[in-house]
């Protein structure tokens, strides 16, 4: 197996030297339309973003609350493909090089053929893949694929698993552990688990790996608390809910995005 | 070889497709059923409800005007009149065993037409545990009976409202509350299907269909028919004849308004193989692999995917998977209700239509069929299908 340094571990490398907390956001290709979340992506960047992850929609989306599953019915009727994704991501690199994480549920990736996709996902600059319902024991179907393309496949961590799936994980894990915070589906929340921490230790203890947080966190103050210990901060529903409020006025939803991002950016500093 | 593997898949099919957060869940009960499967102590008490409670062994009855009509010999398996009205409740008597075992409090679980979810209340007030049943808003429409079925035994019915809002839905509405109360909740799911054990789990509970039959019988089967959604009284029944080579066995997708008009619930027939709820098995799906509504007229089969292990022997070729539409399914329906004096479910009533679709190959052949619920609630969807056409 090729060891090759991406994009990924480089930004980690980088902020574990200057001690700073990456800010990763979450928005849906396609949500609501294909030009508009390209125009929210960029803003994103453009406010703050250290890495960006984009959501490819899918019909059944077991692992989400109600406001993604709401984003991902709005991108679905827009038709949005596995070409028009790889489009998107293609002229994002255009205008940026932040790491770009690829997020969806197994059978888009399955049905598109897991070997096409790994070699189309690299070539367009997908940085790390994380299929959300593919936990290690099913993942070497892709994997071996990412693996050739040095894409890092993502795995997730979450509040029940105990010190075994932490191994197993971690064994697998390349680019870094996706902490999922509560015990359940995505969405904001205004209070999240005191566990976080030291779950976050445990993790580190195992290996030396960045953890980034995601699921629930939606405001500036839980943020300011999380960086003293988490290496990112994944924040998706707060962002999708400016979405689903300002359908009727895009212009709205850029602004709302652009301040919020800029204030997650700012308490991260 | 015996099925699945130790990593609970059926060749390429099974397997466990779920998020981090259940997959402690699913090694625990895996750990526990594969301890407890085969402890007598847990075995008997099983059997001890099935009968006294249940009303086990279900008669395998010979359908002599049916049998006459086709001049074949036909036999029904009816679990009909098993307690709750369909084959459900020995699926759920057995997960109720375990969760009760394990120390779980809360059982969650999805219904499509409502007698897993009727299946599932009634264990819940047996063993004193908390319930609550999820079901899409157009099945609580056509199931309204089940519904005040549930809630009179005690269960909480939440209406699913999201994508075609029908089994499929309710399924991923239990699973994100599984994935929320993981720590104190069973998951009881309904079919054969899901993430390992599951399958596992439902059919080894469900094979007492194929087992009683073999006790019943004076002279084995030549054909052994069972309509298919997730497929569990269809593995039922089949599973334990299996090993008889000799012994045909075919599983009746619903074919809805027919195959081409791409309105159905035919998996087998009519889909590709795909990850949906936790396992890999053939699936309706569309190019982008995002999937596809099911249509059914009868609820039960109302579902896009398939249990693994019926994946597994269609590529094999074990079993033979075929369709029948709604229109042939209220024939069937029609035809045992006149013949019989038996009032079958719509979803039991595609296995019976099966019958006309090989009536030159069955002349003179022992016939069983598995007669997986009785078809009451169905009046009014039977009454509404025939007053539109």
């Amino acid at each position: 197996m090729k060891i090759n340094v991406n994009k990924i571990d480089n930004l980690f490398i980088n902020y574990k030297k200057s001690e700073k907390t990456a800010f990763i956001p979450f928005i849906s290709i396609g949500d609501p339309d294909i030009k508009t979340s390209f125009e929210i992506a960029k803003v994103l960047i453009s406010n703050g973003a250290d890495m960006i992850e984009l959501g490819y929609p899918f019909s059944d989306p077991m692992a989400d609350g109600k406001v993604i599953q709401k984003s991902y019915e709005r991108a679905l009727k827009n038709r949005v493909s596995m070409a028009d994704a790889f489009n998107f991501i293609e002229r994002l690199r255009e205008i940026s090089e932040i790491p770009v994480i690829f997020f969806t549920y197994y059978n888009p990736i399955f049905a598109y053929n897991p070997s096409k996709f790994a070699e189309k996902a690299s070539a367009v600059g997908i940085d790390g893949v994380l299929v959300v319902d593919l936990p290690p024991e099913e993942s070497d179907e892709l994997k071996k694929f990412t693996d050739e393309e040095n894409l890092d496949q993502i795995f997730l961590l979450a509040p029940t698993s105990d010190i075994s799936r932490i191994k197993l994980v971690a064994s697998y894990a390349k680019g870094f552990v996706y902490y999922v915070s509560v015990t359940g589906v995505t969405g904001a929340r205004k209070s999240l688990p005191a566990e976080m921490r030291s779950k976050v230790n445990e993790i580190k203890k195992i290996k030396d790996i960045p953890v980034g947080i995601g699921f629930g966190i939606s405001n500036p103050e839980q943020v300011k608390e999380i960086k003293n210990y988490a290496d990112a901060i994944i924040i998706g529903s707060k962002i999708i809910q400016f979405i689903e409020d300002n359908l009727n006025d895009k212009k709205n939803i850029i602004k709302n995005i652009a301040e919020f991002s800029y204030s997650i950016k700012s308490s991260l500093m | 070889m015996k099925y699945p593997d130790n990593k609970g898949h059926y060749g390429e099919y099974g397997g466990r497709y779920i998020s981090e957060t259940l997959m402690p869940a699913i090694l625990e009960l895996e750990e526990f059923y594969k301890k407890i499967k085969n402890n007598k102590e847990f075995k008997d008490e099983f059997k001890g409800y099935l009968k006294n409670y249940a009303g086990r062994p279900t008669p395998l009855y010979f359908a002599s005007r049916l049998s006459e009509l086709y001049s074949s010999d036909i036999y029904l398996k009816r679990e009909d009149l098993n307690h709750t009205g369909s084959h459900k409740l020995n699926n759920t008597l057995g997960q109720a065993l375990l969760a009760v075992k394990m120390g779980k409090k809360r059982i969650i679980a999805e219904t499509g037409a409502g007698q897993h979810g009727v299946a599932t209340a009634t264990v819940c007030a047996l063993f004193g545990l908390e319930c609550e049943v999820f079901m899409g808003t157009k099945d609580i429409e056509r199931q309204k009976q089940n519904v005040l079925r549930m809630e009179v035994l005690g269960a909480k019915v939440t209406p699913v409202d999201a994508g075609s809002s029908t089994l499929k839905d309710a399924m991923n509405e239990a699973i994100r509350d599984w994935i929320t109360n993981v720590r104190t909740t069973y998951y009881m799911i309904g079919t054969a299907a899901g993430p390992h054990p599951y399958p596992e789990i439902v059919r080894d509970f469900q094979s007492v269909i194929g087992k009683e039959v073999l006790k019943q019988i004076d002279k084995f089967p030549d054909i052994l028919i069972a309509c298919i959604g997730g497929g569990s009284n269809a593995i039922g029944l089949f599973h334990p004849f299996l090993k008889y080579k000799e012994v045909k066995m075919y599983g009746v997708e619903a074919g809805g308004l027919g195959l081409e008009t791409g309105k159905h619930a035919a998996s087998i027939s009519g889909g590709k193989p795909g990850v949906l709820h936790g396992n890999k098995t053939y699936l309706l799906q569309d190019e982008d692999g995002r999937i596809k509504e099911a249509h059914s007229i009868a609820a039960g089969l109302d579902y896009p995917g398939v249990g693994p292990e019926h994946s597994f022997f269609a590529d094999k070729k074990r079993i033979i998977y075929d369709t029948v539409t709604d229109k042939e399914a209220i024939n069937a329906f029609k035809l045992l209700c006149k013949l019989e004096g038996i009032i079958p479910a719509i979803e039991s009533s595609h296995a019976v239509a099966y019958l006309e679709k090989i009536k030159d190959e069955i002349k003179g052949k022992t016939i069983i069929i598995n007669l997986s619920g009785r078809g009451d609630k169905d009046i009014d969807t039977i009454a509404n299908y025939l007053s539109q056409s």
